[in-house]
């Protein structure tokens, strides 16, 4: 059913691979149900990369409220999708039911959602344009 | 604003009517065709009262006694469950399981008037769709219109197969998904069951089997993996141990069966195929293989039986037990297809039903023998659905088994009830004519002492002439001789499914 193993990230490796760019974008996550733990975040710079589960960038995020917010500077402009789960005990895995079926909050960006796996490039890319940006996301 | 059609609809009846305006003039033409067609049989034929919405507040109601009485010593509730929201935003659900669950509550006790309460389950669904006027969630058998996607199983969660109490609390039962508590005196609801790390959001199936110590078995089905989570959950409502089982076909299983050493699965020949919406047309039927059955050893998981018997379908099980030479002797209502779940169930939402798309069970006494040899043996004399025995008996050696049943001639549910005794095939019968619509009977004991089938039925039903849902309790010995006790609601509930009998 959702198989989600792609977001387990290579995200980590990413850290330090941020490159002199002319963006930032600025994520802000609400409807976090449970605080504790981190947000596991990876940026996705192509629709190649989202289903190979090969992030561009990465953050782990600590949660203390129900919503959080962080930034990625220093982005080339472009396009980007971005998965992230909820590490609600901190183990740096994303936890599954027996079946293999997250039991941990996840989310894409545009609030984009999988039918049996997880949301497509196409419904969670969106633009991030020289300068600014802000992006929004809802776990609930 | 955004307006419903039947808004629009009755704007313009008032303002424009004279003129002889209508909905058409407007462009108002993108009525849901399956909701036109429900709205236009159920203008003439009452049996679509089953399959309406009920008011999402529930029901509170006194049942007006009808003709005879509680016997003495048969007090408790009569749980059931049910699929009874079917339409949101003037579109209407596509398959006959889609609809969300309503529990009922039917309080009997002796000396005081027969009672009735319902509620919908509050599950994750329900609510976001309550709150957003529509239907958002792709179900069992539909895609509503700009559907969501899902982050679990559970995002659909109907809860509206069963209901079971258990360690005190009533469980709205699924199949996809989680049990849901509730609060069994107000039928409030509390959330999903978890039974443990790792265990959240898992498929915690609506016919679960309780051994004569009060030990509690189940299964959710995992067809995508060819696997079955099973579940023991112990007498004091606590788990014992769920774990996923493989190398089990990935058919649609709905019931299974226990012995006192066996869980018996029969895998009908409605087989996975792979991932599409709706959910239901991952199953595609396949009848190039058997009707594979797995008996799974109790006490070790990793052993188990199997027999390939002819290809089949069915819903459900009576029971079963199993014999010194390791025979396992058990009856089922069964079909020759599956056309029902994939096809007629889909008809009832348009408030039809074809020959062409339903179909025909009948009550099957199977015979597996030690070497994968087995015996089958066909109860011809009418068709047949929801089988229940006396729960005392469950995995033991037994004789009876209770049913609805129908004859050739009707398409539009049940109207009798049999007492079919398995050792020497006699049946008792009794047929309330074409008005009525039996639903699934429930074995009462008399007491703890009682002998095996000593004890009431007590089942609902739809008057689909007094249009008003109705409660008949029969003496289970002695069913031909009609209801002992009657009453009806002031309104039709949806058909159910399945119930529970908790006693007070």
């Amino acid at each position: 059913m959702i198989t989600i193993s792609t977001l387990v990230l290579a995200a980590a490796t990413a850290l330090s691979a941020a490159q002199t760019g002319e963006a930032e974008l600025t994520v802000s996550v609400t409807g976090i149900q449970q605080a504790g733990g981190q947000l596991v975040v990876g940026l996705y710079a192509s629709g190649e990369d989202w289903d190979a589960g090969s992030a561009a960038a990465g953050q782990y995020v600590p949660v203390e409220g129900d919503s959080v917010s962080f930034t990625f500077a220093d982005l080339p402009a472009g396009t980007y999708g971005i998965k992230l789960y909820h590490d609600v005990d901190g183990d740096g895995d994303m936890d599954t039911n027996l079946m293999g079926i997250p039991t941990e909050p996840f989310g894409f960006s545009n609030n984009a959602r999988g039918r049996f796996g997880p949301a497509s490039w196409d419904d969670a890319v969106f633009t991030v344009e020289p300068g600014s940006n802000a992006h929004a996301l809802d776990l609930r | 604003m955004q307006r419903s059609r039947r808004e629009m609809l009755s704007i313009l009846a008032a303002a424009g009517g004279a003129a002889g305006l209508s909905g058409p003039a407007f462009g108002l033409l993108s009525t849901d065709p399956v909701l036109a067609a429900f709205e236009a049989a159920a203008a003439s034929d009452p049996w679509t009262l089953g399959m309406a919405d009920a008011p999402a507040e529930g029901r509170d109601a006194v049942a007006e006694r009808l003709q005879g009485r509680l016997p003495s010593g048969l007090s408790g509730v009569l749980h059931r469950n049910g699929p009874a929201r079917f339409t949101r935003n003037d579109w209407r659900y596509r398959h006959w399981f889609d609809g969300d669950g309503m529990v009922h509550a039917w309080r009997l006790t002796p000396g005081e008037p027969v009672t009735h309460q319902a509620r919908f389950v509050e599950t994750r669904k329900w609510l976001a769709e309550e709150d957003a006027g529509r239907f958002l969630m792709p179900t069992f058998g539909s895609v509503p219109p700009n559907s969501q996607g899902m982050r679990g199983p559970d995002d659909m969660n109907a809860a509206n197969t069963s209901v079971m109490m258990i360690d005190g609390a009533l469980m709205a039962l699924w199949e996809g998904g989680s049990a849901w508590e509730l609060d069994p005196d107000t039928l409030e609801s509390r959330g999903a069951k978890v039974w443990g790390e790792g265990l959240s959001g898992l498929p915690f199936s609506a016919h679960p089997k309780t051994d004569p110590d009060g030990t509690i078995w189940n299964f959710g089905q995992a067809p995508m993996q060819d696997a079955l989570v099973i579940w023991h959950i112990g007498a004091d409502g606590q788990l014992r141990r769920a774990d996923l089982v493989g190398d089990v076909p990935g058919g649609m299983i709905h019931d299974f069966a226990v012995t006192d050493r066996s869980l018996v699965f029969l895998v009908g020949n409605l087989m996975w195929d792979r991932a599409r919406l709706p959910y239901l047309d991952s199953f595609v039927w396949d009848d190039s293989r058997a009707m594979r059955v797995v008996a799974i050893d109790k006490a070790d998981w990793s052993q188990r039986r199997v027999w390939d018997l002819p290809p089949g379908f069915l819903f459900h099980i009576g029971g079963a037990w199993e014999e010194a030479d390791g025979a396992i002797r058990v009856d089922a209502a069964l079909s020759d297809n599956a056309r029902f779940a994939t096809e007629g169930a889909r008809d009832a939402m348009r408030g039809h039903v074809r020959p062409e798309t339903d179909s025909t069970s009948r009550m099957r006494l199977i015979t597996l023998r030690p070497g994968g040899r087995f015996e089958q043996a066909e109860f011809a004399d009418s068709y047949a659905e929801f089988p229940q025995i006396d729960p005392r008996y469950t995995g033991l050696e037994r004789r009876f088994t209770w049913h609805v049943g129908w004859s050739d001639n009707q398409l539009q549910g049940a109207s009798q009830l049999v007492r079919r005794d398995l050792a020497s095939g006699e049946t008792r019968r009794f047929d309330f004519g074409s008005d009525i619509v039996v639903e699934e009977p429930l074995f009462i004991p008399a007491s703890d002492r009682a002998r095996e089938g000593e004890g009431w039925l007590v089942h609902t039903a739809l008057n689909k002439r007094a249009r008003a849902s109705e409660l008949h309790v029969f003496d289970a010995r002695r069913v031909d001789d009609g209801p002992v006790g009657s009453w009806r609601l002031p309104y039709a509930n949806p058909y159910g499914f399945h119930g529970c009998w908790r006693s007070l």
